[in-house]
């Protein structure tokens, strides 16, 4: 039997009993669909989770800062240090700071300690900024020099009674400062507690401020921290004299969050896995019923003169054709899930990525196909003449 | 045709069987259905087999056209013997030297007329641009060729029997092996079929055995047959 005669009759066949079929087909192709979906889009959801699972505390978030001895007093990050761990492949972005320790006596006379932090633009990124109260404004372009403060939520919770802060008027040696915004009380660890000002405010009008001596940096995803923080040092003092370097990780929560996502990702593999199994299970009962309602047929065909290879081959290339087909279908779903998800949340997967999850899609639908075929063809192939023919 | 047979044409008989015996085991013993039978057929001959019901007619037309093995005895096939073939080879013999027409008249269902015809061309490797060819002319000799590309579920009964005479004949066969091929049609419908095998044999090209109850039908074949207790007699 020729390999085109085989491919038109087995096409055939399955467009003439497609109403038999679809059920499987819809399976496999469901199945496909996620797989590329998730591989192709894997890595990009998951820096969209991490900004969520930001819940679970801070756990991308490396501090980075230099140990406060006597000798070390000076030490400062130079901008090219600044410039080249944000150039380190992993990370999302890194923010450098100023800081001192200030108080503010409220209005019933109570002192609050509470520390100022000078950032840039962004340390917004970094810290996954998200206003309660306000509205984001950039510090840097909009605000170059001014006198503008974002509170932690601690802070303000603290420093006023009254629940909207925004436009209040904080004092701070002697300058006013207008309260443009309310950080979400969301996984900021000690941040809660902190004001906010512009960097270059700070240096001009805090007294005394401190070099700019801490970086915070955020990677992509919990899974690139491992890879980038053995790499800070190296890249710090690559670029300059770094004497008493300290780099601050929340390990305890960086594998928290990796649990919880291995186990997500182990759900997500699973129920794909299970999908291809039970479409695998789906293909094997349909052909062995198509094997049963065509004992007949196969029959006749063998009294043509079809050889056992040939019967064999047709039922064969059916199962494959139904998953071929059925994992096409998926690869074109799949399609259309990888397009409106990136455009959701803003991101674009590699278009070799794609492509190579579809060949792999479709190569496992092949061996799929084959595998559950296999014995069902093996049957019909083995079916005796005429006891086939004498099948009623 | 296949040069080893060419020679023994001129002399011999197409089918030369000899004390042929068939039995089935059917679990709780043996039971003989065909007890030595002998029969020649030459080309261009057209055969009745009569019996009554459960002589195993049909058990020896499987065996003619090798979809069963015999228990004991000869079969030559133009000089050839053909028992002793290995599965390839008998599938090959099936394709090329034989064409049925079975009892219960089976099409391929959910398939047209053309793609019913197709199938033994197939498998007999013919180029695709050729069948069209085979196809028509098959379907010239039972008159159908005007439904080509009718579905096989909508033809009438007459039609369907024809259009399975067609299709044993599409690969150009020696012997055609009919197994009540008139059974299921009225009698106008199987006076047509009859007409059309008495066109068919007279080509000399072709022989065909047919199994039958129909004494009508037996009356049109050149020889008849009766098998009864396992054996053959000439009537
Ligand atoms: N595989 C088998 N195992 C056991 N017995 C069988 C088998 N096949 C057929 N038989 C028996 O062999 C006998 C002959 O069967 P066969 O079909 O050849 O009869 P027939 O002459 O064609 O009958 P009918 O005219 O009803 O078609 C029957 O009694 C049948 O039951
Ligand atoms: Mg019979």
């Amino acid at each position: 039997m020729r390999f085109s005669d085989l491919l038109r009759v087995s096409i055939r066949q399955l467009v003439r009993h497609r109403r038999r079929y679809w059920g499987v087909m819809l399976a496999i192709a469901l199945g496909t669909a996620g797989f590329i979906t998730i591989i192709t889009m894997g890595r990009d959801l998951k820096q969209n989770f991490n900004r969520d699972l930001e819940l679970l505390g801070r756990a991308t978030i490396v501090k980075i800062y230099f140990e406060n001895r006597p000798t070390f007093q000076h030490q400062k990050f130079e901008t090219a240090t600044l410039e080249a761990l944000r150039r380190m492949p992993g990370v999302r972005s890194a923010s450098l700071t100023v800081n001192t320790h200030w108080s503010i006596i409220n209005n019933k006379g109570i002192e609050y300690p509470f520390t100022l932090l000078g950032v840039d633009d962004a340390f917004w990124e970094v810290c996954g900024f998200s206003p309660q109260q306000g509205k984001v404004v950039s510090f840097e372009n909009n605000n170059l020099r001014q006198r503008v403060a974002i509170l932690g939520p601690g802070l303000a919770g603290t420093l006023f009674d009254r629940q909207d802060v925004v436009g209040s008027t904080l004092e701070i040696q002697r300058d006013l400062y207008t309260v443009t915004g309310v950080l979400k009380d969301v996984g900021l660890g000690d941040l809660r507690h902190f004001a906010f000002i512009p960097f270059t405010t700070a240096q001009d009008r805090i007294w005394p401020i401190s070099q700019a001596n801490r970086i915070y940096l955020r990677c992509l995803t919990w899974d690139d921290v491992d890879k980038v923080v053995p790499l800070i040092p190296q890249v710090i003092q690559a670029s300059q004299y770094a004497p008493g370097l300290k780099v601050e990780v929340a390990w305890d929560q960086v594998k928290r969050v990796k649990s919880v996502a291995w186990w997500v990702e182990l759900f997500i593999y699973s129920s794909i896995a299970a999908t291809l199994v039970l479409g695998g299970v789906g293909i094997w009962v349909v052909m062995m019923a198509a094997v049963r309602s065509r004992t007949r047929e196969i029959g006749l065909k063998k009294a043509m003169g079809a050889e056992d290879q040939a019967i064999m081959a047709q039922f064969l290339a059916e199962a494959v054709c139904l998953s071929f087909t059925a994992s096409l279908a998926g690869s074109l779903m799949g399609l259309v899930i990888v397009e409106v998800t990136s455009w959701l949340i803003k991101s674009h997967p590699t278009q070799e990525l794609f492509l190579f999850c579809v060949m792999i899609g479709l190569l496992v639908a092949v061996g799929l196909g084959v595998a559950a075929g296999l014995y069902p063809s093996l049957r019909a192939s083995r079916m005796e003449v005429v006891s086939a023919i004498r099948y009623e | 045709m296949n040069s080893q047979y060419a020679t023994l044409l001129d002399n011999g008989p197409l089918i030369q069987v000899n004390r042929l015996s068939k039995s089935y085991s059917n679990g709780h013993g043996v039971i003989s259905i065909l007890r030595g039978i002998s029969l020649e057929i030459n080309l261009g001959e057209m055969v009745a087999v009569m019996g009554p019901s459960g002589s195993g007619k049909s058990t020896f037309l499987f065996i003619l056209g090798l979809l069963l093995p015999a228990s004991s005895g000869d079969y030559y096939f133009l000089g050839q013997d053909v028992l002793n073939l290995s599965r390839a080879d008998q599938a090959d013999f099936r394709r090329r030297r034989v064409g049925f027409v079975f009892q219960n008249c089976d099409l391929f269902e959910n398939s047209t007329v053309y793609e019913n015809l197709e199938f033994p061309l197939i498998y007999a490797q013919i180029e695709r641009q050729e069948r069209p060819e085979h196809i028509v002319a098959a379907l010239e000799r039972v008159n159908l060729a005007n439904r080509l590309h009718h579905p096989a579920n909508l033809l009438s009964g007459g039609e369907r029997q024809r259009v399975a005479v067609a299709r044993a004949l599409v690969n150009q066969p020696q012997v055609i092996l009919a197994d009540e091929p008139t059974g299921q049609l009225d009698r106008q419908n199987g006076i047509m079929v009859m007409d059309y095998f008495n066109r068919i044999v007279s080509g000399g090209e072709t022989s065909m055995v047919i199994v039958t109850h129909d004494p009508q039908v037996a009356a049109r074949c050149h020889r008849v047959f009766s098998l009864e207790d396992g054996l053959l007699h000439e009537n």
